[in-house]
Parts: structure tokens; sequence; C-alpha cells
């Protein structure tokens, strides 16, 4: 394998790959990300390699197995080029009609398009799609182009040419302030100026400094951090080589969630070839730049993403928070100074170099620039990843891109930055997503999750599930945090079960302050935000579980009772089957009815009738 | 040699070793910032957040635990403002209504006005100030103790349940551990738990004297580092 000693090697790689590849007319992208790995595609991909085989097709298709490309409800997802086919449910069954009417006669296959629960019409393309129209995808759309397991594909897509080109003409110095000029924040939560600090790493006094890139992603129902890492590990790499150089730190450590497996694989995959081709290593592209990074497991614990107790889970201790009256950028991993960024941080940095920071600072509001990756969930028609400029309304990320409500009922609340986020109401939705205005709001942008509940939400209830989130994943060291969240959930239990007073309300909202307040890390400083923000905005559905003792989701159990509705009701049984604890009587053809005391609400009898005649009050 | 910085608590002027922590200047000064998990000689983890106080960063009120917080020239930390007493009561709160069969920490709960507690009471007989630990791992270095589980499960116990050979029975975890001083009238059943108060006219002594120590027998009460370092002198 040729080692890169210096940057003509670089550049004369990628001509000659460039080169290879132009003897392949027809590539068939299949995304093998976790999400479409899920739905199976591994055994697309191994019936599609067979078919080529097979039709003798191997040496002029070339078959690309690709990270997330973020519409993973529809996987197994594929994309044909020439022509930007997309296919959405691909079963192996389909391999050969794939190959053989697809590829061989260039005709489309039209049961596998893509159906747009909107607009109800089939769309041919992957360009046509709405749900990645209203997108600005800088990072997601470079996840298609490569393979994230060869670095070749990396280089034949431009890669490392923000490093020949930050290592080669620029200065550190000059690097940190491109950085400043574009405006780049933290993606992990806390939208921290980065710019800001690499410059305090930079100017630290200490020979020996550290990078670190924070994929220790914990939130409930948000991942891009895994699709960036698992899809294009070599941008992340390239981004924390660039930052290294300009730091002055010659040692990296990726810190990755080990419930990820692919992602660990992938990025140790990454340094590996990166080693082998010399980009890690001692004097980097024929500078004195040396620099080596190593890729360590996470624990297991969400509150090791915070980064004083990452730093000290590296460091081989529990993984607790530290106070910070001394940032990490001074006094970090083994009390040197420390960059820590977050994965899709350290993925913005090689485009910024790139294109500039006119480029970068283009996109976004004033004060929170770049695109975002969100990944989009709940009560809507389309989920996944998203990526958009900062600054777009919500109402455009959760109606135009995720296509409005499913069933036909209202939406009420997007729950945006996982449970250190806050819930925002549809009469909040013309808010932008950026970091200060929604954190004026009460929420944050946080890692960029973005649950969308409707109707069937009770938001006491949902404060209820993020606090019992937090409480199991506190690491109990303070005790505001221990002690405050323990306490905040029992006094939500007691209004969800019917106990509550309004006394209490008040309670809660000064101990949520007081947790917000005192805590020793980002956890237990968020950790209120779920309450305060649904005090804040659904004050009246807390007022309705403790005043007239109901869930007007009808989702606290304590609070609701189960009954049919006779009229309704056309005797069909099927409730009656369905009920597994035998809280349901009647005869055929006449309406039944339900037996209170051994009806547990568990709900099955509900999603079972088709006349609608289970009432929950 | 000593090098000395020069801050501001409460608006005086005090002059203090470089590498001391506010709390224990504060202490050595006279100015009463209440404590549980702060024991003088060993190191500050900042787990009770009693000892909270603002620190005056370019013109904002940063909220932080002095024992944490080193001194550095030119600082200014107010300890008792509206706003630290305020939190300081509803941690202290919170603290009490966990472990009411302390006196250390009834002590503290006074020191702190709590006149009533919100939240109904448990009787754990640890609060995981974590001073026994410290003391284990920094005193002897035997390392006997550690805290095993996280959150709601976090609990001392001797690192996998089987490192009693490694206890030097110094005892020291005993001395330090606030739950080991029962309450005057002796220990509460559970269900009978109430907030004792019967120090209160000690809170009279310190209201008098605002953020000074007076020397209150409600520092003795909770292993205040002020008695404590006294101990260590005799």
């Amino acid at each position: 394998m040729p080692m890169l000693a210096t940057k003509k090697d670089l550049e004369f790689m990628k001509e000659r790959l460039l080169l290879d590849r132009k003897k392949i007319d027809k590539t068939v992208i299949v995304c093998g990300g976790t999400g479409c790995k899920a739905s199976h595609s591994q055994a697309v991909i191994d019936a599609i390699n067979q078919e080529l085989l097979a039709q003798d097709m191997d040496t002029t298709v070339h078959l690309r197995i690709t990270g997330c490309h973020g519409f993973c409800e529809q996987g197994p997802i594929m994309v044909i080029e020439p022509g930007n086919i997309f296919y959405c449910h691909v079963t192996p069954e389909d391999a050969h009609e794939i190959v053989t009417t697809t590829l061989q006669n260039g005709e489309i296959i039209e049961r596998l398009l893509y159906n747009d629960p909107v607009s109800g019409k089939k769309i041919r393309t992957e360009a046509e799609i709405p749900f990645y129209i209203a997108q600005d995808r800088q990072l997601l759309s470079q996840n298609r182009e490569i393979n994230p397991c060869s670095l070749e594909d990396y280089v034949a897509a431009g890669g490392f040419s923000a490093l020949s080109k930050a290592i080669g003409s620029l200065a550190p110095q000059e690097i940190v302030h491109e950085i400043k000029v574009s405006g780049l924040r933290g993606r992990g939560g806390g939208g921290f100026p980065t710019g800001r600090k690499w410059t305090e790493c930079y100017e630290a006094a200490g020979d020996e400094k550290y990078v670190i890139c924070n994929a220790d992603e914990g939130d409930p129902g948000a991942y891009m951090d895994r699709c960036v890492l698992e899809g294009n590990p070599y941008l992340v790499l390239e981004g924390m080589m660039i930052g290294a150089y300009a730091v002055g730190a010659s040692k990296g450590y990726i810190y990755v969630r080990n419930e990820y497996p692919l992602a660990v694989k992938h990025a140790r995959l990454a340094v590996q070839q990166a080693r082998k081709y010399g980009l890690l290593g001692e004097d980097i592209l024929g500078s004195s730049f040396c620099f080596d990074v190593d890729v360590a497991r996470g624990g297991g614990a969400f509150v090791c993403g915070e980064s004083t107790a990452l730093m000290a889970s590296l460091e081989g201790k529990v993984g607790e928070p530290r106070p910070k009256d001394v940032h990490t950028v001074i006094d970090g991993l083994w009390h040197k100074p420390t960059t820590l960024n977050n994965v899709e941080t350290w993925a913005n940095v090689p485009s910024i170099i790139l294109n500039g920071a006119g480029w970068f600072a283009s996109k976004g509001t004033k004060g929170s620039k770049g695109t975002k990756i969100l990944a989009l969930t709940g009560r809507i028609k389309n989920t996944g990843l998203v990526e958009i400029a900062m600054g777009t309304p919500i109402r455009d990320v959760v109606f135009g891109i995720g296509g409005g409500a499913i069933d036909g009922k209202a939406i009420k609340a997007v729950q945006t930055g996982g449970p250190s986020g806050g819930c925002l109401p549809v009469a909040k939705f013309d808010l932008p997503v950026d970091f200060d205005v929604l954190y004026e709001a009460g929420s944050m942008v946080g890692s960029g999750g973005m649950v969308v509940m409707d109707e069937s939400s009770c938001m006491v209830d949902v404060a209820k599930y993020f606090l019992t989130f937090l409480q199991d994943e506190s690491c109990g060291l303070c005790v505001p945090c221990r002690l405050g969240i323990d306490r905040m959930l029992e006094i939500i239990t007691d209004i969800t079960e019917g106990r509550g007073t309004l006394a209490q309300i008040d309670l809660l909202e000064e101990l949520a302050d007081t947790v917000t307040q005192t805590s020793l890390c980002g956890l237990g400083k968020t950790a209120a935000n779920p309450v305060l923000s649904t005090l804040r905005y659904f004050r009246d559905e807390y007022e309705d579980h403790i005043i007239k003792k109901t869930c007007p989701a009808g989702v606290c159990k304590a609070l609701i009772e189960y009954s049919i509705d006779a009229e309704k009701c056309t005797g069909c049984g099927r409730c009656l089957r369905a009920c597994i604890h035998g809280a349901i009587s009647g005869e055929k053809k006449e309406p039944h009815v339900i037996n209170p005391e051994l009806c547990q609400k568990c709900g099955i009898c509900r999603s079972e009738c088709q006349q609608e005649a289970i009432l929950v009050k | 040699m000593l090098h000395y910085v020069t801050l501001k608590i409460d608006g005086a002027d005090i002059h203090a070793p470089k590498g001391s922590s506010v709390l224990e200047v504060a202490i050595e000064y006279g100015i009463c910032i209440p404590h549980l998990c702060h024991v003088p000689g060993l190191s500050d983890i900042g787990a009770c957040r009693l000892c909270i106080v603002e620190n005056i960063v370019n013109g904002r009120a940063q909220v932080t635990t002095s024992c944490t917080l080193k001194v550095q020239e030119g600082m200014e930390v107010r300890t008792n403002t509206d706003r630290i007493k305020r939190l300081r009561h509803n941690i202290a709160e919170l603290l009490v209504a966990e472990a009411p069969n302390s006196r250390a920490i009834q002590d503290i709960a006074v020191r702190c006005g709590v006149k009533e507690v919100r939240y109904p009471f448990r009787n754990n007989n640890c609060v995981l100030c974590g001073r026994c630990v410290r003391a284990c791992a920094e005193i002897w270095h035997a390392n006997a103790l550690g805290f095993v589980g996280r959150g709601k499960d976090r609990h001392v116990e001797r690192p996998l349940n089987m490192r009693e050979e490694f206890c030097k029975q110094c005892d020291y975890c005993i001395q330090l551990c606030p739950m080991t001083i029962t309450p005057c009238d002796g220990p509460m059943k559970p269900g009978e738990e109430y907030l004792c108060g019967k120090c209160e006219s000690q809170l009279m002594i310190t209201e008098e004297v605002p953020d000074s120590c007076a020397w209150c027998r409600l520092g003795e009460g909770f292993n205040c580092g002020r008695y404590a370092g006294l101990k260590a002198v005799r």
C-alpha cells in the first residue's frame, strides 16, 4: 500500500482513482447504516452481489454499501446511478428484477418507488422526494458518495484536501481564526462557540495537548452522531486532524458509545487505514505535524457524554463529572489542555477550511451558523435524519419535511434537545431552529433530537418519562441532581396518580430552579427543563390532573377509565378476544361491556376496535 | 515561599495563600458558610452543594461551590445573598427529608433556615457525602470503602463487597460520618420523623452577626471545618 508522504502523493492518488473509476458506468448504492441493517439491508446487498456475479455484470456495475441516507423508515434504501432512481423497502427477492429490469434495460420498477404520503404520488428519483428537497444536506449528502470502510472512496470524493490545505498553507492561528470567524458552535448540546474553545486551547500553556471526539451520544430518539461516524468516519477524522494541528495536539481520542458497534468498527477501521497510508503518525503529508488517534469505547453511562465525566472515563476512572471552575481547555484530560468536540462539530471543520469561513457563515442566523442535523421522530408522516440550515422554522421541519401528523390527529408539541431540552407548543412553531432563540423559549437545540407529539400524548407523562430517564442516568454524586430529580419525579408521580395538590406545582417549580442552579454538571443543570417547559406551556394539563383528576390525553392510567359506547359497538367480539385480562364480556352482536375492576387499562381493546367504540375518560 | 492573592468575600478584602479554596479561606477568616462534605485535609468533590457562593465573573454572578473554587487575585465572592440563602435552604431541606436521623443534618437544616419540610420523610442512613470514602482513600490509602452504583442506586460499600481485609480499623470513617451523631432525643423511628429545630436559638447568634462565624454549637454538631480544624490542632 502506498504511503502518502507528501501533498503531491495525495493528489496523484486521487487522480489515479478517478481515472480507474471512469470504467464503471453504473453504480448501485445500498444503505448499510444501522437503520437499514435493521430492516435487513445486508440480505439485499448479498442478493444483489450474487445476481451481479451470476449475470456477469460485476465489473461494469459498482455496488457501493454506504452509511445512512437519513430516510430510515423507508429502509432498506437503494439509489441507482446514473438516473438517481430511488427504491425503498427493497427485499432480497427484488434483486433479480432490479438487475435485469433497471440495470440492464434501464426500466423502472414502479412497485419499489417511494410513495409520498402527502400527495399520494409515486416518486421516481431521490432528488424529487419532498423529504430531501426541503433539506440542506451538507454533511449527510456525503454519506452516499463513499463506502465508510474505504479510504480510497473518501480520497476520490475529494477527502483530505482540507487537511492538505491546512497543514500545507495555513498557520495554526489562521485555522483557529477561520473557525472563529465561521461562527461554528458546538453541536453536542451546549452550543459553545468552537472558535473560542480552540483559541483558549491554542493559547493554553503546555507542550502536551489532546483533542477528543465525543461520540457518546445517548439522548433517547437521537442518532445523528452515530450516523455521521458510521457513514463517514474519515470526515470526522479529518476534522480532528485539522483541529489537532490548530491547537497543537499530538494525540486524539474518539470516545464512542459501546452500544454503537458499527460506529466503533468503522471508526477503528478508518484509524487503521489512515495509519497505513501515513495520514496518521509522524510527519504527516511531508510536514512536521505528528498526530495519532485511538478509539475508546464508552462504558454505557449517559453522564459520560458530559466532558469531564468523559475524560475521567478515558483516564480509566469512574465516569463522574468534576467541577469545571477551571475549563477543560486548560485543565482537561490528564490535567492537560484538551479540546473536546462533538462528532458533528468535527465533521463541519473540513468544509469550513476548504470553502472558507464566509461560505459557512452565509448559512444560518446571526448567532447560529451552518447546518444542523436533526433526528426527526414521533407522530409524523416522514421520520429520519434531517439536515437543515440553522434558522429554519420548526414549522417547516415538522410540517414540510415531516409531512405533518398521521392518523388525522392534531400535532400538539415538539420536544427538542433530548432529556435536557423542553417541549414547545404548536404556537411556538414559527421559532427558528437557533441556539439562542430556543434557549430563550425554554428549550434547546441540544444535540438535535426532535420528537413530535400529537394530542394522544400527555405532557405530564412526557415530563415524567424524561425525569425517570434522568433519575436512572444521574451519577448520584451531587445532592440537587440525585435527590432533586428523585423528589421532582415523586411529585409528578403524585400528580399523574391523582394525589397532586396545587401547592405541589409551586414546590416543583422551586425545586426545578434549585436543581438548575446548583447542580454540579450539565446533566443536572438541564435536568429540570422538561418539567419547566411543560409547566410553562401546558400548565392547564397539570391543573386538569390536580383539580379535575382527569388526564385529557387519556394516558395516565390512574385517572382514566375505559368503557364501550353501546351505540357504536356492533358486538363483533374483537375486543373480547384481544383482552388478555378477561375484562370484557358480552353476547355476539350485542354491545359489550368492560368490567372496570378487571380492566388494566392497557389499551389493546382500543387499538383492536374498528368501530371506535372504546371510550377513554 | 507562599504566594498571596487578594480577594473580596462579602465586601471584605481578604489576603489568602494561593492554591487554597474559598471555603478554607472563609472559615479561617470566620465567615460562616455551611458545608457537609468538606473535611479539612481531604480533597473536595463538591457533592453536598451546601457551600455554594456567588462568584462574580464579568459582572455576572455564577453559583458555584466554594470548596472547589480556588482563590484568585481580584476575585469577588458573595456568600450570603438572598439567592444563595434560598438555594441553600432548598438543598438543606432535601437533605433533612432524606436523613432526618442525624443531628448533624438537623443542625444544617436549622442553620439554613428550614422551618418545614415539604417532602415526605425518608429514613435513609447515608447521604453519600463521601467523607468516609475520601478519608479511607486519602489518609490511610486503604481504599476499603468506595461508591458503588449510579444515581438512585449509589451507595457506599466495600469494593466488590470483598475488600474487608483492606480495612485498617482506624475508625476515621465512623468519626467523620454525619449519621453517627443521633438527634438529642434519640433516634427517630421510621414513620415518626420530624424536623427537630431545637437549636433554633443558636440560629439567633448567627443571624445577629450575619455571615460571620459565631462559634455556634451548630457547627460542632455538623463537624464544621472550624471545629474539625481545632480538633486537629489539639
